[in-house]
């Protein structure tokens, strides 16, 4: 059973390339081991992350909070947090989508699935073993690459089946067409492998002098965010928009320059991290303007996705997958624009070294990635396993908890941030001031760690009853409410 | 049409870009660089440093230090560092050329340590404020690494290493003393090393107001 | 028309079986989907590209002037050295205080401790002391030969007496003694004119052959100098002298 619009037909560019029902449940079916099992450990990790992060969050205003003990410290636990949601979570959630979508888009069934279960194992140990390690106490203490010498070279060989298994499915796909979604997932899985070696080599396994390694770092640190995250929180917007709403994107050129502008110019963002450090000051200078530059693809992909939606946010009403995705969507905007602002050298003087950055930090991989996986998760899993979600309610629950909880924390951290920051730059205001003026404002944030916590709970109750097929089978979709007869037909989760 | 090869072309030269000016550049050039002689002393700037604080660098790592602590010395107008007697001058990048790693830091939920060698120069103060830093500084939200320390029973004579001082509710009990492990000499070594206010000509001293 | 890819047989058999058994009920989610995603084709707004050029425009001036020249020795971004020299030769004449007081610190405070006060019966003051601010019969040059071949025996200080050994300075440069000098003679309350470095370089030249230290009679048989007036202001000494070699760029 086709399902062409009528739109298409009118636009000779745009060949009919779709699937039919039978194609897709084929493609689906190949896909459901590994991205079960990256959806399953991300969830896992997700979990674990969330628990960690509200355990540094107490620990940061109740210092006396499960202390005395080498690996409860906050040092290591907070690196604990950062890796297992960065790594644990949120790497894994990203590969999974970008294989369900890369298989849907490449319009193949996907083919060596046991090397992407071996890479999910492989993965998932490597994890494993550099939480432990950090707790443990051999954390390197470089920021976002943490994970020991000896845990690292275990998500490499991951890594490595990943990056295999793309190219076959790229040298195997369907001729025609490449959607914007596919150069996203294609640039994200070819940038990411690149970063990780070269941090990994030049950081850990045979450093650089210390002179060099904070260059290093940020870049890295900076560019798993910005080509490894973002790419894939994109073209999962790129998908799962259109999909829902039924409509093609507004702009196949602001597709291009959106994409192009991003590569060009992320890359070069990473010494904002260091703006007045010890390094020439071109270096930092050459990331202030990229971060400015920014704007471009920011702008150019917001405004392809508003006018793709535009006349269909009543969609936002009763699709679970669009909600989520398009609050990860706007985020993005957000986010990307407070960086951009958080750039400019004038402003940095207030926010350098305080709350601020971690609420921004927040803000990005949390409020735009995650809440995107969120979305994608919401769309993919009931055609992995034949079953629809049992309950709309907890669905509804889940986006609450977390919209409201991530709002409050980056409100929170946002503030406090930038009252710190005056207070250090005003050299008569002792340190002490500047600590008593940011801590109620982490109270809060420690206060919202217990919504993300309680959203992460459900989902993860969901995602169980979902695999063990439990709840009772439904006709249709849980949505969170019925669409009204001019929407069209239902399409989502 | 196949754009392949376009896309991999592109996604290619346009990461390779940042990777020459981002990874490549400081490879070469920053991560070359040598320590200047100091005519007076015979010594290096930055000066070598002790085994010890070698060493203390892992524990510094361990711990997680540098997610509250930077160290970093910034110039005005951007900052007001210098004029909070963080540091003589901005801090360059010779200064971290014997740092592994270098733990520049990007949070201040604790003070900055760029030259807290030269602002505590007394080893017992640092073992106190490891141990207990409420019992030094009671706002200080700084967690206790007293797990580096180890409480024993006083054989004799008290050991010349024992921490001095100590008070609040893990101070040892009479008969006991609290002793620094290997770790924690590291740690405080590493910290008393920690001083960037020698000459270097790259990084002039502002002018005092 | 299916356009549906056959991929290569390797590999295809498990998955293919595996979709076999699914195939057949066909799931409600996927019948009611929506068709692929596929691009519309409007044109890039006339403004966005505006507002791409102002900020690139924006770009280019800002990276001219905020990169130091693109120098590898420059660190602050306020600084256009395009003319070369680096930092050091923009910086202006270094200040003997603060040079001054770096000397001190690495050098005098373990005797004479930060506050100059010295340690009781041990190592004699400096602030409000004769022998650094003058008064009686100490002169400039007592106080530089002091620093050049180091002092011992009885001294008075301050009405109180001194018995110990006061090591030679000699391996300090002359714009180091005279800063850590007019360091001493304004710190603390302390109030007397700078020494210049071209004043420590003639009384060097003058006692090139004293190797023993100073006592408080050899001194005070040496009748006072004082630094001729006027030439009170150093003069800027010579960058290269200044301590290194220009760091690779």
């Amino acid at each position: 059973m086709k399902s062409q619009s009528l739109i298409s037909s009118f636009h000779p560019a745009n060949e009919p390339d779709t699937l039919d029902s039978a194609e897709r449940a084929q493609i689906d079916a190949s896909t459901r081991g590994p991205v079960l099992l990256f959806f399953g450990s991300a969830i896992f990790w997700l979990l674990i992350g969330s628990l960690l992060g509200l355990i540094s969050a107490w620990k940061m205003t109740h210092p006396s909070f499960l202390d005395g003990s080498a690996w409860l410290t906050f040092g290591r636990l907070r690196p604990a947090h950062l890796n297992a949601v960065i790594y644990g979570w949120a790497s894994a959630a990203g590969i999974g989508v970008g294989i369900w979508l890369m298989a849907r888009l490449c319009r193949v069934v996907l083919m060596h699935s046991k090397l992407l279960i071996s890479a999910a194992i492989f993965w998932n140990l490597g994890v494993l073993v550099g939480i432990l390690g950090i707790l443990a106490g051999d954390s390197r203490s470089i920021e976002w690459l943490e994970f020991p010498g000896y845990a690292t070279p275990i998500l490499f060989i991951s890594y490595a089946f990943i990056g295999i298994w793309t190219i076959i499915m790229f040298r195997f796909r369907k001729p025609g067409h490449v959607y914007v979604s596919q150069w996203y997932l294609f640039a994200a899985f070819l940038w990411f492998p690149w970063l990780y070696a070269t941090a990994n080599i030049l950081l850990i396994w045979q450093p650089v002098q210390g002179s060099a390694q904070a260059a290093i770092n940020w870049w890295f640190a900076h560019n798993v965010l910005g080509l490894w995250f973002t790419p894939i929180g994109l073209a999962s917007a790129y998908y799962m928009i259109p999909k829902v709403i039924g409509r093609p994107i507004h702009s196949y050129y602001l597709s291009i320059l959106g994409f192009w502008s991003l590569a060009l110019f992320y890359s070069w963002n990473g010494m904002h991290h260091l703006i007045g450090g010890p390094f020439p000051a071109w270096m930092v200078s050459a990331s202030v303007v990229a971060s400015v530059m920014m704007f471009i693809p920011v702008v150019t992909v917001a405004i392809n996705h508003h006018m793709t939606m535009r006349g269909n946010f009543g969609a936002l009403k009763w699709s679970p997958t669009l909600r989520f995705t398009v609050f990860g969507a706007m985020t993005y905007t957000l986010v990307s624009l407070q960086g951009t602002s958080m750039a400019i050298p004038s402003w940095n003087t207030f926010i350098h070294f305080t709350d601020h950055t971690i609420g921004h930090a927040h803000l990005g991989l949390y409020g735009f990635f995650s809440m995107m996986m969120f979305g994608a998760m919401y769309y993919i899993v009931p055609r992995l396993v034949g079953w629809e979600w049992p309950s709309a309610t907890m669905i509804r629950w889940h986006f609450w908890l977390a919209a409201i909880g991530i709002s409050i924390m980056v409100i929170a951290l946002t503030l406090g941030g930038i009252l710190q920051g005056f207070a250090f730059y005003d050299p008569a205001v002792s340190f002490r001031t500047s600590l008593d003026l940011a801590t109620p404002f982490r109270i809060v944030r420690g206060l919202s760690g217990f919504l993300l916590l309680a959203a992460h709970i459900v989902f993860a109750i969901l995602f169980t009853q979902m695999l063990l097929k439990l709840g009772q089978p439904k006709d249709g979709p849980a949505l969170f409410a019925k669409p009204s007869e001019t929407d069209k037909e239902v399409a989502a989760v | 049409m196949n754009k392949l090869p376009l896309i991999f072309l592109g996604v290619f030269l346009t990461f390779a870009s940042s990777w020459v000016g981002l990874v490549a550049y400081p490879y070469f050039t920053l991560g070359r660089m040598q320590p200047l002689p100091d005519e007076d002393t015979g010594g290096y700037f930055p000066p070598a440093m002790s085994g010890l604080a070698v060493a203390g660098q892992r524990a510094y790592a361990a711990n997680g230090c540098v997610y509250c602590h930077s160290q970093q010395v910034r110039l005005a107008p951007l900052s007001t560092d210098i004029q909070k007697g963080l540091g003589p001058r901005q801090t360059v990048a010779r200064d971290y050329i014997r740092a592994q790693p270098a733990f520049l830091g990007t949070m201040r939920t604790g003070p900055d340590l760029s030259n807290i060698g030269a602002r505590q120069p007394d080893p017992n103060w640092h073992h106190k404020h490891l141990y207990e830093p409420q019992t030094v500084t009671d706002w200080s939200i700084m967690p206790s690494f007293r797990y580096l320390y180890k409480m024993q029973q006083i054989e004799g004579q008290p050991s010349d290493d024992a921490v001095q001082g100590l008070t609040g509710p893990h101070a040892p009990p009479p008969g006991f003393e609290v002793v620094p492990t290997d770790e924690a000499d590291e740690l405080v070594a590493y910290l008393l090393s920690l001083k960037r206010n020698f000459p270097l000509p790259e990084s002039p001293e502002p002018k005092l107001e | 028309m299916s356009n549906f890819t056959q991929p290569p047989d390797e590999g295809f058999e498990e998955s293919q079986r595996a979709s076999e058994m699914n195939v057949a009920k066909v799931h409600g989610s996927i019948l009611r989907e929506q068709a692929e995603p596929r691009d519309g084709y409007e044109p890039v707004p006339l403004w966005l590209i505006t507002v791409f050029f102002c900020i690139m425009f924006w770009a280019g001036l800002y990276l001219a002037l905020m990169s130091g020249g693109f120098r590898a020795d420059v660190y602050n971004p306020n600084l256009v050295a395009w003319q070369g020299g680096g930092a050091a030769a923009d910086a202006g004449p270094p200040d003997p205080m603060v040079i001054g007081k770096r000397v001190f610190t690495q050098n005098c405070v373990v005797c004479h401790q930060t506050t100059g006060l010295g340690v009781a019966g041990q190592f004699p003051p400096l602030v409000g002391s004769e022998w650094v601010v003058g008064g009686d019969w100490v002169g400039d040059n007592h106080l530089v030969k002091i620093l050049l071949a180091g002092l011992q025996g009885q001294v008075q200080v301050k009405g109180n007496n001194y018995n110990n050994a006061m090591p030679p300075w000699n391996q300090l440069k002359d714009e180091q003694i005279a800063a850590v000098l007019t360091y001493i003679r304004a710190e603390w309350g302390n109030a007397a004119p700078p020494i210049t470095a071209e004043f420590v370089k003639k009384i060097r030249d003058e006692t090139a052959s004293r190797t023993e230290p100073w006592t408080q009679n050899d001194l005070k048989a040496i009748p006072a100098e004082q630094i001729p007036a006027g030439g009170a202001t150093p003069a800027t000494p010579d960058p290269a002298a200044a301590a290194a070699p220009a760091p690779a760029a």
